[in-house]
């Protein structure tokens, strides 16, 4: 046998080999398939508790926003996953727009607040998520300021150059910074869009990630931005020395949303997931996992820091009907006058 | 054979370009220019290609100093072995890394508080974003494709032509003006349009380094489909980068065609070099290229630095828990990308033998080697986007399979291994061919005794390029990447965007390292089987 042993298994290995790559990896008995806007270092200890809890095991590949949206509308005709997990509102409001998801609701989705849900289930928010004014401990001594209180402060020369932040072509934090703007303004959008010309002069870089800025504003390359507290928080737990604060004018906050794809594969296993994430069982992760959001479900306690942290802060309201039905337009608006400006 | 070859160019070459004109020519199923004419019109999308245009000038320029400094030294300043070894090694790096690996190690050097233009030199508010260092950083990452070119050329024309010149009683200047430089001129251009196309197509470099006020077509064509969830936009932008592309490619395949400026054939002449620069000048020619090496190996200390401390720039207690993450975490990218490159390697050296061969000895041989050469000649964003764009509706359904990541790579990184193997066959006349059979061996003979052992190299030459590409290429593939099958360069680039600089440094380090093995790895099996030491390092851009 020894002579023939060698020679057929070499043989299966290659043939399987070379088989692979021509179908989709044969699903198991449950699985479900995730873009997951979320970074691996979140997602992973979720999925793998939600695993261990139902058997059911959660392939994913993190993207970015944006992209996670656009790869669901050009796989429309062909779903290559079963839900969009994690990322900021205004990217599943703009998914609704384009029609991609399959409404479903939660058995906890009842008590959710209005800003949380969609009506018709099309999304449910698992997270909320403020921004915040970050900047860096050594370049606010170096140039004698304190944290900054207002959006005026930002306007401050001694940012000239010094500021990152997201570019609204790639990134929901950046959108929800300038529906913030706006809101700040009183829904008046010509004011929002002069501060935010003005505020160009001292921008060093709009990054193509929402948290891309937070490193460098961490290493001193950059002096501050503006970023959502869960990059923040992460800024800070690394190690780098940066302050976080927040305008009294106010500043908006993103839900972050789960949600079904219309035409997904496997949409039993996937409403189980949603009914688990939007449930106490994966929001109480927060804190253990050191996952920076706050949960969305009222029934999961927050993490104590944030909410002293929140306490003073002044979150606005963002109409996510209106955000939704103006997002094209505003972005356009963006870059025709403020990124190129 | 001949018409399974066409029929797979169709497929892969002839068929996402034609879906992709549709693309960007309809809406919504009729034909509908207006929005393609809007998108053409915006100031935006002209500045965009402008600044392309102007970056691949420069890069150019730069880069092709650059590669004649380091092929001029090597070939005429008489070198020491070690010295030789740095060149080498430092022009290697550049081609075998990952994507983004020499632009993080500038934002970390040149910014406000960049370690050299902060920590060393002390300057203020030092800039980062902009012009000048995606200049930069893109001729230091594609200078290696003009030495490469150069070098041998140089080293051709310093053995005889350059000799005579003295004797003739010639100066050095006057030599080197008269002789060597005009020898060299379309080796030069060639090398410009290398450099040119490569820049034009680069999608990594600016998407870091280029900032607010240097949009370019590669990477707007990518924010629009990424952030704008316009495809068709998208498809617009990527068809305008093609024509300046195909332009450059057409001019560089009569450049080479007409190159008879210089007679590789001459055997054993051994260049007396060294005569033709004086004591003073090699070494401003030694120094000038210790400097471009240091900065190379600077910035790759950096990226080496940057994967075994906790938090670059905040925490320097060493770690392996960066590697733990690439080996853990990054498990699923590094099997998918290896099994897809184990698959396509041979696959890809196959098909370029096999289309390089067949160039030379069939009708529409021309025809054949032209369209070949499409997928490579385009920059990757538009090949990802085609295939997106075709194979993602039946009939052809391939999105979220591995087979289409390893068709977009053999179709577009194998053309190296077609050159090679239509050079290598042009060496030889015919007529061997005809003295094997006439002296009574038969085709498959012929075929396996004379012909093979003359491919070999340029079988080796494709699967390595192959490999290195599946490796480290992302401009295209990041379209194609599924969840059942990723890449440890789109894990990269996710990592940079998570802000986990740590992984995506260690991440680096190792494709740079199994590239090295891989590659060492089929030049030691070539000359095993050839029994000579062939220079297998035939290595393509992205």
């Amino acid at each position: 046998m020894r002579h023939i042993g060698p020679s057929i298994s070499r043989r299966l290995v290659l043939g399987a080999t070379l088989a692979t790559p021509f179908i989709r990896r044969a699903a198991a008995a449950t699985e479900v398939n995730a873009y997951s806007i979320w970074p691996e270092n979140y997602a992973q200890p979720v999925f793998n508790v939600f695993e261990q809890a139902t058997g059911i095991h959660v392939n994913f590949v993190r993207f970015s926003s944006g992209e996670a949206l656009a790869r669901v509308i050009a796989e429309k005709a062909n779903p290559q996953v079963d839900l969009l997990f994690g990322g900021p509102v205004e990217t599943f409001t703009a998914g609704v727009g384009k029609d991609v998801f399959a409404p479903y609701t939660s058995p906890e989705a009842a008590a959710l607040p209005g800003r949380f849900k969609d009506p018709h289930g099309l999304w449910t928010a698992i997270a909320d998520d403020p921004l915040v004014f970050m900047t860096n401990t050594a370049f606010l001594k170096q140039h004698n300021l304190s944290p900054p209180a207002s959006w005026d402060d930002l306007l401050n020369p001694a940012y000239k150059n010094m500021l990152q932040m997201a570019d609204a072509r790639t990134s929901g934090t950046a959108v929800t910074r300038i529906f913030s703007i706006i809101m700040a303004n009183n829904k008046d959008e010509n004011a929002a869009f002069a501060y935010m010309k003005k505020l160009r002069q001292n921008v060093q870089l709009y990054t193509k990630s929402g948290g891309g800025g937070t490193l460098p504003i961490g290493l001193g390359q950059a002096g501050g931005g503006i970023f959502f507290i869960v990059d923040a928080l992460y800024t800070r737990q690394q190690g780098y020395d940066v302050q976080i604060s927040f305008p009294r004018e106010g500043i908006g906050s993103a839900a972050e949303c789960i949600a079904l794809l219309q035409g997904a594969r496997n949409p039993e296993p996937a409403k189980k997931l949603i009914d688990w994430a939007t449930s106490p069982a994966m929001q109480s992760l927060y804190v253990k996992e050191k996952i920076n959001f706050l949960p969305a479900n009222a029934k999961v306690q927050p993490d104590q820091t944030m909410v002293d942290m929140l306490k003073n802060a002044k979150v606005l309201e963002i109409d996510d009907n209106w955000a939704g039905a103006n997002r094209e337009r505003i972005v356009a608006r963006w870059v025709a006058e403020v990124l190129n400006s | 054979m001949l018409s399974l070859i066409w029929l797979l160019l169709a497929l892969f070459v002839a068929f996402p370009l034609l879906m992709l004109g549709i693309r960007a020519a309809t809406d919504n199923g009729t034909f509908d220019l207006m929005p393609a004419i809007n998108a053409l019109r915006q100031t935006n999308t002209l500045r965009a290609f402008l600044n392309s245009l102007l970056l691949a000038t420069l890069v150019g320029v730069l880069g092709t100093a650059l590669g004649f400094l380091f092929a001029f030294t090597v070939a005429r300043a008489r070198v020491g072995r070690l010295m030789a070894w740095l060149l080498d090694t430092a022009t290697l790096l550049p081609l075998i890394s990952p994507p983004f690996t020499t632009s993080i190690a500038f934002v970390f050097s040149f910014g406000p508080r960049g370690f050299i233009t902060h920590g060393v030199l002390g300057w203020e508010n030092a800039q980062v974003y902009g012009l000048r260092s995606t200049l930069v950083a893109e001729a230091l990452t594609y200078f290696p494709l003009a030495y490469m070119a150069l070098r041998p050329m140089l080293t051709a024309i310093g053995g005889n032509l350059e000799e005579m010149a003295f004797s003739l009683g010639s100066s050095r200047w006057r030599a080197f003006r008269t002789v060597t430089l005009k020898l060299t001129v379309p080796g030069l251009a060639n090398a410009f349009l290398l450099l040119f196309a490569a820049s034009l197509a680069d999608f990594a470099t600016p998407l870091i380094l280029a900032g607010n006020d240097l949009p370019v077509l590669p990477t707007e064509a990518y924010l629009q489909i990424t952030g704008m969830f316009d495809l068709k936009g998208g498809a617009v932008l990527s068809l305008l980068l093609l024509v300046p592309a195909l332009l450059v490619f057409l001019l560089q395949r009569r450049l080479v065609a007409r190159r008879s400026y210089v007679t590789l054939g001459g055997k054993g002449v051994r260049a007396s070099a060294g005569d033709s620069v004086t004591p003073k000048l090699r070494w401003v020619l030694v120094i000038g290229c210790m400097l471009v090496v240091l900065f190379i190996f600077y910035l790759y200390g950096l990226l080496a630095y940057a994967s075994a401390v906790r938090a670059f720039g905040a925490n320097g207690t060493p770690t392996l828990a960066n590697y733990r993450v690439v080996f853990t975490q990054g498990m699923p990218a590094i099997r998918d990308t290896l099994i897809i490159a184990a698959i396509a390697m041979p696959l890809g050296g196959l098909y370029g033998v096999l289309v390089g061969s067949l160039v030379g000895r069939v009708r529409g041989g021309q025809a054949l080697e032209l369209v070949s050469m499409i997928n490579y000649a385009l920059p990757g964003t538009v090949v990802g986007i085609g295939y997106l764009v075709a194979f993602n509706t039946p009939p052809f359904l391939m999105t979220g399979t591995a087979a289409i990541i390893i068709a977009c790579y053999i179709f577009r990184y194998s053309p190296s291994g077609i050159r090679t193997t239509i050079a290598l066959l042009a060496q030889i006349d015919r007529s061997i061919e005809e003295a094997s059979t006439s002296l009574g061996a038969g085709t498959a003979t012929t075929f396996r005794r004379v012909m093979l052992p003359l491919v070999l190299p340029a079988f080796f030459a494709g699967l390595s390029v192959v490999f290195i590409r599946s490796m480290t290429a992302i401009s295209a593939t990041i379209f194609l990447v599924s969840i059942h099958w990723t890449l440890i360069t789109v894990r990269i680039l996710e990592n940079m965007t998570e802000l986990s600089l740590g992984p995506a440094a260690a991440f680096s380090i190792f494709v740079i390292v199994v590239v090295l093995v891989v590659t060492k790895g089929l030049e030691l099996l070539l000359r095993q089987l050839s029994g000579r030491s062939a220079q297998l390092m035939m290595v393509e851009r992205e």
